[in-house]
């Protein structure tokens, strides 16, 4: 009897190694400060379905009219947003919020702008593939012509059961969502100016960034308190985190009828919940690689660094006319961080520069994360 | 011992009672504006139906006793499972251009013989498969079309009409959910709505969805387009939120849903 507890023990040892091993195979390829990222347990990592999901993710032909593929609102060179205020889908709708970066998409507790019940690229990924308001990609009825491509492009017929090696048969939605996912997921950044500072590499900033990065994490601007953290935002999550950490913040952008009304097409969390204190509230954004993202805020109205600096100097924004006339700075939903300050000109050119340490060349560069049909 | 033939009854009883196989039943579904037919390709009264597909569930005939009656659907084929169906009133032609050519234009099932004389059926997919994963679901709830990702449930109906430069649409769901998708806990507004015709005779009788009363308070000579999605604060949900008769809706009227409603035979 003693034996065969200690052979079980044995096996359920090895066993444990076993899985221990494959869920660290995966090579992120990351610096040791970085936690690795949560990979949902029905979605393991492996370098050939991330390669599928590059080559889908630049894929047109997953859209209706074979005109928009992901990357075509969310392009490398630009942090993988698409320089618009308000992204255009397959058949020229424009879609009421601007195209989200997907750098540290894998850090993200929750995705998108407003919607606290998104938390994992799996589920996010099918609206913008099969959503109908707007239209993004327009596959909704079309899901027999993906399985299709999958089955019949040669590539695909390759990579997909390789990707999928367990699976019966593997050209599906569901593992096209996956690939696509495990792609995005690799999109890390951890090589800017700031992070080789933060590691030891002091010449990595300029003196100006420096003071800028001073005013960044002080408690009379404010910024940290929704931008902190490794990933610069309050909405982050990673393998080891314990706790389901995210937030949504009114930032004063709108107050268009004097009681902190935004623009109807984009209220924010309020659009899910329907309650009050909700509305105008969105996530607030990762802001590495910030400098190469513009326009700004959920719906692009802010054109430049410049003028989202001077949107938070103000502690809210105010539209003097049209039809989102009113004074944000009065909105009473907004944030309690949201109280203004006075920048002089060297301080705000010192602010500026540390926002543009953020920027990492490499993700913005690697040819890993680029379009596979150019090459 | 039990006598087999008790055993053979009590396996039977859920769908038909002892000693008599259960009836074939045939519930059609007919889209109206007013009294005029709805289609996709032909307008009348200068309207045309531009979408028209919903969840049924749990649906129950009355008998002469007052009793509900379970109505067990034909699991077979893509449209239904023994308790829910899909209804595409829609073939994808004319203005239902977002549409797909196939319809499923009727509840088809068994229920034990009896003397039947209304229907009852919810609107709307029960809350256990509304939040899985709609990747994994069984037909009918593996429409891409009718799952809702960013809600993380099913468009409970989708419906809408065109005139020459205006129209409505509307895509009814729960709202207001928490925890997040494939994990939801509750929703604030669940959106579902228990469906009752009274003097509803099966065999005979069809169930009219009518368009007009979705639309009644709605502006269709304004060129600007309406659309509910649910919202919890839309405020263009009000009214054909109290025409389905959805509880809670604003100023609820009449607890019984104008929407639907019993056509006879021709």
């Amino acid at each position: 009897m003693k034996q065969a507890i200690a052979a079980l023990l044995v096996v359920l040892l090895l066993a444990g190694i076993a899985l221990t091993w494959m869920s660290r195979e995966y090579d992120w390829g990351l610096d040791e400060s970085l936690p690795l990222p949560s990979v949902p347990a029905d979605n393991p990592m492996s370098a050939v379905k991330v390669e599928l999901g590059r080559w889908l993710f630049y894929d047109r032909r997953l859209s209706v009219n074979e005109t928009t593929a992901c990357a075509t609102c969310h392009i490398q060179a630009l942090a993988f947003t698409d320089g618009k205020p308000r992204s255009v889908g397959a058949t020229g709708a424009l879609h009421p919020r601007s195209s989200m970066t997907l750098v540290n998409a894998a850090y993200a507790s929750r995705l998108t702008w407003s919607n606290q019940l998104l938390d994992k690229l799996e589920d996010q990924a099918l609206t913008p593939m099969f959503g109908d308001n707007p239209v993004e990609m327009g596959m909704a009825g079309r899901e027999d012509a993906i399985v299709q491509l999958l089955r019949k492009d040669p590539r695909y017929a390759e990579l997909v059961p390789a990707a999928f090696p367990n699976d019966e048969d593997p050209y599906s939605i569901v593992n096209t969502i996956r690939a696509i996912s495990a792609f995005v997921r690799t999109i890390i950044s951890y090589d800017s100016p700031y992070d080789r500072f933060m590691n030891g590499d002091e010449n990595a900033l300029g003196d100006s960034a420096q003071r800028g990065m001073k005013l960044f994490f002080s408690e009379r601007l404010e910024c940290f308190h929704c931008h902190g953290g490794f990933n610069f935002t309050d909405s982050t999550t990673h393998a080891n985190s314990n706790v389901d950490r995210f937030g949504y913040h009114n930032t004063g952008l709108y107050n268009v009828d004097g009681n902190g009304a935004y623009p109807a097409d984009n209220t924010g969390l309020y659009d899910m919940t329907g309650q009050r204190r909700d509305m105008g509230r969105f996530k607030a954004p990762t802001l590495r690689n910030v400098a190469v993202t513009a326009p700004y805020m959920h719906d692009g109205s802010v054109a430049s660094l410049d003028a989202a600096i001077a949107h938070y100097e103000r502690g809210g924004r105010l539209i003097e006319e049209g039809a989102y006339a009113g004074d944000g700075r009065r909105n009473p939903f907004k944030s309690e961080f949201i109280r203004g300050f006075e920048l002089s000109a060297e301080e705000r050119a010192d602010l500026i520069a540390f926002l543009e340490s953020l920027t990492d060349k490499s993700v913005l560069e690697d040819p890993s994360f680029s379009d596979p049909f150019l090459n | 011992m039990i006598p087999r033939r008790l055993v053979l009854c009590l396996l039977a009883v859920s769908v038909a009672g002892c000693g008599e196989s259960p009836a074939r039943v045939v519930i059609p579904f007919v889209p109206v504006f007013g009294a005029e037919r709805l289609q996709c390709a032909e307008t009348a009264g200068g309207v045309q139906l531009s979408d028209l597909r919903l969840y049924v569930s749990d649906i129950k005939l009355v008998n002469q006793s007052g009793d509900l009656v379970d109505v067990r659907l034909d699991p077979a084929g893509p449209w239904q499972q023994p308790d829910l169906a899909l209804l595409d009133l829609e073939d994808g032609s004319g203005a239902c251009d977002n549409g797909t050519a196939e319809t499923n234009m009727a509840l088809r099932g068994l229920v034990k013989p009896d003397d039947y004389h209304g229907l009852q059926f919810t609107l709307g997919v029960p809350f256990d498969r509304n939040h899985a994963d709609p990747l994994q679901a069984e037909a009918p709830l593996g429409d891409a079309a009718m799952h809702w990702h960013w809600r993380a449930g099913y468009k409970f109906m989708r419906a809408g009409i065109r005139t020459p430069d205006d129209g409505f649409w509307i895509h009814l769901g729960s709202t207001g959910c928490e925890g997040t998708v494939r994990n939801i806990s509750a929703c604030r507004f669940p959106n579902r709505v228990t469906v009752t015709l009274e003097d509803f005779n099966p065999g005979v009788d069809a169930v009219e969805i009518d368009l007009e009363s979705l639309v009644a308070a709605t502006r269709l000579d304004d060129g600007a387009a309406t659309d509910c999605s649910s919202g919890p604060a839309e405020t263009s949900c009000d009214a054909p939120f109290r025409a389905l008769g959805i509880p809670g809706a604003a100023e609820a009227g009449a607890s019984t849903p104008r929407v639907f409603r019993r056509r006879d035979s021709q």
